[in-house]
Order: C-alpha cells, then sequence, then structure tokens
C-alpha cells in the first residue's frame, strides 16, 4: 500500500482502472462500480489496491452492510419459531438456525435468551436478503463462535475493527503486554473485551475508543496511558 | 467551535466554509457545516429499517427532515426538505440497498444568509461521511439581485434585506448538471443564465472543499497505515 493514497468523490472516473482491465482481470470491491467501460466511485475516501489487481474506496463507514463470510458480533433479539433474530447492525435483522449450533438438535436447543451476544458467522447476505448467521463452521465444530457470556460490548466505526482485525496489529500486542484480556472483535464495527476486573475492562475499552477519536497516530502514547487508566 | 465573525468578502467569492465531521455519536455519519455565520448540523442514517407503506424492492427508500431553530417545522420547513430531497434522490445510488431506507437530518442553529444552499451542502458532506453510495456529490450555491443590481454570491442575512431577487442553484460533480433551481423576486432571463455562471464557477470552490475535508479527515487514519507497514518509520 502507498502511504499517500489519492482521495476519490463519487463520481469520479477512475482511468488508471480501467487502463488495467484492458490487460488484466480487475476486482473491484466496496466503493467502485462498473458502469459499462468506465470504472466510477460511489464512496468518498483514499483509493486502495492490493497486488495483483483488487481495488477498493476505504470510506469511513458507522453501519455494516452484510457480506458472505464476514465474522460478526450480534445481539439476540427474539425466538421465533426454529430461529433467533439477531441484530447485527444492518439494515435487517440476521437470522440463525437453532441447528446452527455446535451438537445441536431438535430436542436440545442451544441456550440462548434475548439480550445474549454471539460471535458468529454470516452465511448468506446479498442486498436481496436476509442475512443469515451460523455458529459453526463447515465441519460442524463451533471454533471460536457461539455465546459470548460476560464482558464488555461497545460499538465502533468498521474502519477500526478493520484495523484492528489485521495480521500484526500493532494495538492488541501493545495491549498485550499491559494485562491479559480476551477479545472478539466484529467486522460489523462491534468488539466485546473481557479482563480479569471491570477496571482493567472499562481501561482497555477506553483506549480503543481513543484510537478513534485521536486518528490513530498516537497508539505508543494510548498504550503508555493505560497504566493512568488503571490507576484513575 | 467558534463562529466566524462578518468578514469582509468580496462579492463574488463565497463566504468562507468550515465543517467538523462526526460530532454525532450515535448516527450513521454527520456534520457540523458553516458558511460565514449560517451553521447547519446534518445527519444520515442508513440503510436502515423501512415501514412497509415506504418499502420498495427497485431502490431505498430517502427521507428529510429539517428543523428550525426555533419552532416547530412548518409549511416553509416542509418546503426546503422537499428542495433537499429532490436533490438528493438525483445523487442517491438508491439501487444498491433495496427494501431499506435513508434517513437524512438536517438541524438548523444559526441561519445568517443562504440556509437552504447550506443545508444542501451539508446533507452532501453528512452523505460522504456516513457512506452511502452515490452516483455524484452536489453542491448548491445562494446569489442575490441587490437593490444596485449588482449580483452578491453567498450574501450574509444583512445584504439580504433589500435584494430584488434571490436564487439558489445546486450542481452535480460530475457535468456540472443542474439539479436545483429556486428563484424569487424579479429579474431578466439575460440576468438569470449569468448568475448561473457566476454560481456554477462557484460550485467548483465547493467540490474542492469538499475533497480537502475528506483528505483531511482520512490524513489522520494514513499514519497508521504507514506505521503498520514500517514500524520502525518515523510518524509522518
Amino acid at each position: 500500500m502507498t502511504s499517500t493514497s489519492t482521495i476519490v468523490m463519487p463520481g469520479d472516473r477512475i482511468a488508471a482502472i480501467e487502463e488495467l482491465a484492458k490487460s488484466k482481470r480487475v476486482i473491484l470491491g466496496p466503493g467502485l462500480r462498473r458502469q459499462d467501460e468506465t470504472v466510477v466511485a460511489s464512496k468518498a475516501g483514499p483509493l486502495r489496491h492490493k497486488e495483483p489487481s483488487t481495488f477498493w474506496v476505504d470510506n469511513y463507514q458507522r453501519r455494516y452492510i452484510p457480506a458472505r463470510g464476514d465474522l460478526v458480533l450480534g445481539i439476540v433479539r427474539s425466538k421465533a419459531g426454529d430461529l433467533y433474530r439477531v441484530d447485527i447492525g444492518a439494515a435487517d435483522t440476521a437470522s440463525i438456525s437453532y441447528l446452527a449450533f455446535e451438537s445441536a438438535t431438535k430436542k436440545n436447543r442451544p441456550d440462548l435468551n434475548p439480550g445474549d451476544l454471539i460471535y458468529a458467522r454470516v452465511l448468506n447476505a446479498s442486498a436481496d436478503i436476509e442475512p443469515e448467521l451460523v455458529c459453526v463452521n463447515s465441519v460442524g465444530k463451533r471454533g471460536k463462535l457461539g455465546l459470548l457470556a460476560e464482558g464488555f460490548f461497545f460499538k465502533c466505526s468498521l474502519n477500526l475493527g478493520r484495523m484492528l482485525l489485521r495480521e500484526n496489529c500493532p494495538v492488541l500486542a501493545a495491549l498485550t503486554r499491559e494485562l491479559p484480556y480476551e477479545i472478539a472483535i466484529g467486522v460489523n464495527g462491534r468488539i466485546w473485551l473481557k479482563a480479569h476486573s471491570l477496571r482493567e475492562t472499562i481501561a482497555l475499552a477506553n483506549a480503543i475508543v481513543a484510537l478513534e477519536q485521536a486518528g490513530y497516530t498516537e497508539i505508543d502514547k494510548i498504550c503508555d496511558n493505560l497504566g493512568d487508566f488503571l490507576q484513575a | 467551535m467558534n463562529l466566524p465573525g462578518k468578514m469582509d468578502v468580496e462579492k463574488d467569492k463565497l463566504r468562507q466554509m468550515h465543517c467538523e465531521f462526526n460530532p454525532l455519536s450515535r448516527c450513521d455519519g454527520s456534520v457540523m457545516y458553516s458558511q460565514g455565520a449560517t451553521v447547519v448540523i446534518a445527519a444520515v442514517l442508513g440503510p436502515i429499517e423501512v415501514k412497509t407503506q415506504n418499502l420498495s424492492i427497485d431502490g431505498s427508500y430517502l427521507e428529510c427532515n429539517y428543523r428550525p431553530k426555533a419552532g416547530l417545522p412548518q409549511v416553509k420547513e416542509r418546503i426546503r426538505e422537499a428542495a433537499i430531497r429532490d436533490v438528493l434522490e438525483l445523487a442517491l445510488l438508491a439501487e444498491a440497498h433495496p427494501r431499506s431506507k435513508m434517513s437524512v437530518q438536517v438541524q438548523e442553529l444559526e441561519d445568517r444568509g443562504s440556509v437552504d444552499a447550506c443545508a444542501v451542502n451539508s446533507a452532501c458532506l453528512a452523505m460522504l461521511i456516513g457512506g452511502l453510495p452515490l452516483k455524484c456529490s452536489f453542491a448548491a450555491v445562494h446569489c442575490i439581485i441587490n437593490e444596485q443590481g449588482e449580483y452578491l454570491l453567498d450574501p450574509d442575512q444583512s445584504e439580504t434585506l433589500h435584494q430584488r431577487a434571490s436564487f439558489t442553484f445546486a450542481f452535480d460533480s460530475v457535468e456540472g448538471n443542474l439539479l436545483l433551481v429556486q428563484t424569487k423576486g424579479a429579474f431578466k432571463i439575460a440576468q438569470f443564465n449569468d448568475i448561473e455562471c457566476l454560481c456554477r464557477a462557484a460550485s467548483a470552490e465547493i467540490f474542492q472543499f469538499y475533497r480537502s475535508q475528506i483528505a483531511k479527515y482520512h490524513g489522520r487514519s494514513e499514519a497508521i497505515a504507514d506505521q503498520k507497514e514500517e514500524p520502525s518509520s518515523m510518524e509522518t
């Protein structure tokens, strides 16, 4: 990734991608759309490029748009017959079948109540259908998915969530040096945290939320200040 | 946010624009935007759940609300809402999110002239930062003909006291098409054409402002992208 990405605005034609598309197969990610032979941006933000030929617009967003395969945090809203209705922060509430949990059978239903927090994978999602979630992987094992008990839940922007989910994110490593904790990050801009005590949990949550406000340039400062949060 | 005092701006220049992104925490995108001393806050929510009566399988439903600084919304505010909604509908890529609603809320904080144009511009900025899919961005410019017959671009409220005619134009960013025309008062067609050209030229400045504000907003987060690639490099 280049350090100075060009900012594109909606309606901008991206000639560079059109040029590339003449010789190679180009993948247009979120924020870009194809209009006949032209490539036009539909969102405002820096244009990102991943080798060999994937382009997208990295715009600021808080509202989650469901996509297949995403790992999301959802809050169970209600039970409706054979499924649970889960709020994942999208336009529609998602549904999750009670059989989509490890070792769940018709007789052995999972113990989920409205208000519970679950970490699930999006099975099916598109603009025209309601998203569907599962809490098992393709071989029927739960892995890291399922109910998240206790801990603290808060929301952030999608950009912050994605940044934390990157490999080698310096933030999480820096926080681990300070104190042990458990974290679940959903790509839908929701984070769940659990540390040994309430004070530590809130301190960590404040540190992560501060990143969003501070503009990400002060990771080290925030991690040093974590000590102050704990003293307070 | 400090309100700028009445500065001496030439009559064919826009007043100073200022914007602050995301002052509100509960919506999907918001902006506090000012042109001179006129200030508005705009917020967007979307795509969100829509009532069955407004549900459309072809695209999203666009709702627009404008609230005055004092008192309940009256017919005057409904006219503003309709004007803003018409412009937004042309720019929004509704097909991207069928069966949903995009809600745009504009709150007037201070009306010191050209508040229609200000409201439209703030709605555009809110949609840009809220991540709504758009076909283009748009900008509105307000211009008046004063008693002496001069054209005053983006007038302050004190300058509009004895205006002969008032014009609000909105343009799109891609081809410069006219999206909105609101006129009041008596004028000749030649004057209308001149003012349209003047406003179109001014709208380029507004589009540049949008671009620079978005760039500045993302400039904060560029540093972390760099830090991830080269953790040992100097901070930008």
